[in-house]
């Protein structure tokens, strides 16, 4: 693994150049508190001074709405088209959580049954993570097993050092950027980004205001799907989809098609939640998830169970978005620990 | 702390008699700046009932869940929460007799954001007291204060009816109506710009809506039993998500709840990416105002929704 610095005004202009050569994604501020992964023309558009964007970025990889197909039907014929492979892009910013987010839905998608579209943006996507400079309120990621420096999973790790920014490449794509655009850096010969890296992450791990502890939660649920207590936290609940949409992890989608004219048009599959009465509604009417209470209870056994049953990783890299977004504080981080409560006393 | 006792008093007695089945309210949340619903059913959990300046959420839309249930309901409301209830008292939604309405002498609440960040998240608010210039918040160990400038919440600064407009308890000393600034100043400033730049304005906003349906799922005038953005069948909006659609799906939101809109301001609170819903919302229930010279929709039971009723009076340029 090599490392690399750069100065300020080079990283300006090395995203200037980035910006030109590739649709360069990055955290932008778009309104007082709003910060979303956005294409960029340049550096001057990119805030860095935030900790989490208000959307997790995994919408480069798996958009809210994925054009498949075109499809036509005239002539009493049926044609289909293929959408425009998307241009290869570059993630800059992404923080740690949100790379160890696309790590979750890898073995979704590009697992045993590969999907094209997830893994043609996969492919074509290089990601730059940014190490945390702050721990949010919310954030519990190092009780999820990552950490606000730990960039596995990126091609590249950015760490903010004294007098400009270090690179550390950690793929062999990351390191061909860092070729590509030699001039932009120097070889870090003394060691000190990891040494910087390291000492921010200490800094870091004193500033979490809550850790959870996930010992047994699994377990107990693998041996108690009924309980009480999924009422009571849908009591509350409003159905609305604020979680699943800016969570990092969540991936379920619904397939339709648009013909304006009933004969030509796109098949596109778009993001879906199952916090919604219509997700699990069948043609015939029938829904199995009749209640909020199933939709509740769904959402955090995926995130605490079905996850690790299938792919043996949480499924919660602990971003703490839908803690701060939840309008009726349904806070996973108390969810875990009801649940381990329960189950010491169980 | 004198309207928290009061209502815990109010509640274990209406448990205990059976004259309600479930009381909705407040109770702590999982860091001291943040309250959840709470139904209590046990006269034993009564006082995880709390009231202070944090209890944003407007808890009416919950009456919809018990409809088909028997027994009453009881209710925590506060002035701006109150004329949810008489929407839904107007729609039909719920039945007069069915509820029992603890309102609350509301003073105004805290942005949470400025407790968020100057209270440890594990304190606990013991007690609480305000005056015309500030709120002060004593925890376990310290009492902090904020003045009414830097922490009223934006919706308060606008409150129309301190004290609750319909009740069968008022808890708190009865506010009277203040004069408040002047609601519509966002949306005169807006109406000044041409008509690009306030369509600029909106594109931008509708942009980055996530269709995660929040503020309509939150909203007391949304009662339908089948929203039209759920229809499958016709599918009257797609799910994709790109302006066309989500401009779609906020104009008709708007113009549906439009004379019915009680300006509770809870729309605006729970979107994820900051839409300025109240804007929307305000600027119709401006013209609402204007042309048909009605109180804000909700304000009385009496007064039904501009657009719900017929008169020969009503202005019909349009037709
Ligand atoms: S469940 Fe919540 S905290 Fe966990 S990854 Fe998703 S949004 Fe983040
Ligand atoms: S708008 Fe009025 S009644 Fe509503 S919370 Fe604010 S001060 Fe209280
Ligand atoms: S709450 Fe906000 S993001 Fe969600 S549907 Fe409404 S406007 Fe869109
Ligand atoms: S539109 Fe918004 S402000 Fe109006 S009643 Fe509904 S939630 Fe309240």
């Amino acid at each position: 693994m090599k490392a690399y610095i750069m100065t300020g005004d080079n990283l300006g202009a090395w995203l200037d150049t980035l910006a030109r050569d590739f649709t360069l994604i990055a955290p932008v501020k778009e309104e007082e508190n709003v910060i979303l992964f956005k294409p960029v023309k340049g550096f001057a558009e990119i805030n860095l001074n935030y900790t989490n964007s208000t959307v997790s970025p995994k919408g480069w990889i798996f958009p809210q709405t994925e054009e498949m197909f075109y499809f036509s039907t005239a002539g009493g014929q049926i044609n289909l088209t293929d959408v425009q492979a998307p241009r290869p892009a570059i993630i800059f910013g992404l923080r740690p959580c949100d790379i160890k987010g696309i790590l979750t839905l890898d073995p979704v998608f590009n697992g045993a049954y590969p999907d094209p579209y997830y893994q043609n943006r996969r492919e074509n996507t290089i990601l730059v993570g940014l190490c945390c400079t702050r721990v949010e309120r919310h954030c519990f990621c190092t009780s999820m097993g990552g950490g606000p420096t730990d960039g596995r999973g990126a091609d590249l790790l950015v760490t903010e050092i004294d007098g400009g920014y270090g690179l550390e490449a950690l793929t062999s794509r990351g390191e061909e950027l860092i070729h590509r655009y030699q001039g932009y850096f120097t070889p870090d010969q003394h060691s000190r980004v990891i040494l910087a890296r390291e000492e921010l992450g200490q800094k870091l791990a004193g500033q979490f205001t809550r850790t959870v502890d996930t010992t047994g939660v699994k377990e107990f649920l693998d041996q108690n799907f009924e309980l009480p207590y999924w009422d009571e936290i849908a009591r509350r609940c409003l159905g609305c989809g604020i979680c699943t949409y800016i969570c990092p992890t969540c991936h379920c989608f619904d397939i339709f098609d648009f013909a304006p004219d009933g004969e030509r048009g796109v098949r596109s599959r778009c993001w879906d939640s199952c916090m919604f009465s219509h997700f699990t509604r069948m043609a015939g009417g029938h829904n199995p998830r009749p209640t909020q209470k199933e939709r509740v209870r769904n959402r955090f056994l995926h995130k605490l169970k079905y996850h690790r049953d299938r792919y043996d990783l949480d499924g919660c890299v602990g971003c703490g978005r839908c803690v701060t977004k939840c309008p009726v504080n349904i806070d996973i981080r108390q969810i875990i620990a009801d649940l381990q409560e329960v189950a010491q006393h169980a | 702390m004198k309207i928290q006792e009061k209502l815990r008093e109010i509640a274990r007695k209406l448990l205990a008699g059976g004259e309600a089945g479930v009381v909705i309210g407040y109770a702590a949340g999982s860091e001291v700046s943040r309250v959840v619903p709470a139904f209590i059913s046990r006269e034993e959990d009564v006082d995880r009932l709390v009231w202070n300046p944090l209890c944003i959420n407007n808890l009416v839309k919950y009456l919809l869940d018990y409809r088909h249930e028997p027994g009453k309901v009881a209710v925590v409301v506060k002035g701006c929460d109150s004329r949810a209830i008489v929407r839904l008292l107007q729609d039909n939604q719920i039945s007069r007799e069915q509820v029992i309405i603890l309102g609350i002498s509301c003073p105004g609440l805290i942005n949470p954001d400025l407790v968020a960040a100057r209270l440890d998240p594990e304190a606990q608010i013991k007690a609480v007291t305000t005056s015309e210039q500030d709120f002060s918040l004593q925890t376990e160990r310290e009492i902090f204060t904020f003045t009414r400038d830097e922490a009223l919440l934006e919706k308060c600064r606008y409150c129309e009816h301190h004290t609750p407009v319909i009740s069968d308890f008022i808890i708190g000393e009865e506010i009277p109506p203040t004069t408040p600034l002047d609601p519509f100043t966002a949306v005169k400033a807006l109406e000044e710009l041409p008509v690009e730049a306030r369509s600029a304005y909106w594109d931008k906003q509708f942009s980055r809506c996530l269709r995660c349906y929040a503020c309509r799922n939150v909203c007391p005038a949304c009662t339908c039993r089948e929203c039209i953005f759920d229809q499958a069948e016709p599918c009257w909006v797609t799910k994709a998500n790109n302006l066309s659609e989500n401009m779609a799906f906020h104009l008709i939101r708007a113009f549906h709840v439009a004379g019915r809109c009680v300006d509770c301001g809870e729309c605006d609170r729970v979107c994820p990416v900051n839409i300025p819903l109240s804007l929307l919302n305000r600027k119709i229930l401006k013209d609402v105002k204007e042309l048909f010279n009605v109180p804000t929709p909700g304000t009385s039971l009496e007064e039904l929704p501009a657009l719900g009723i017929f008169t020969n009076s009503d202005p019909d340029e349009f037709m």
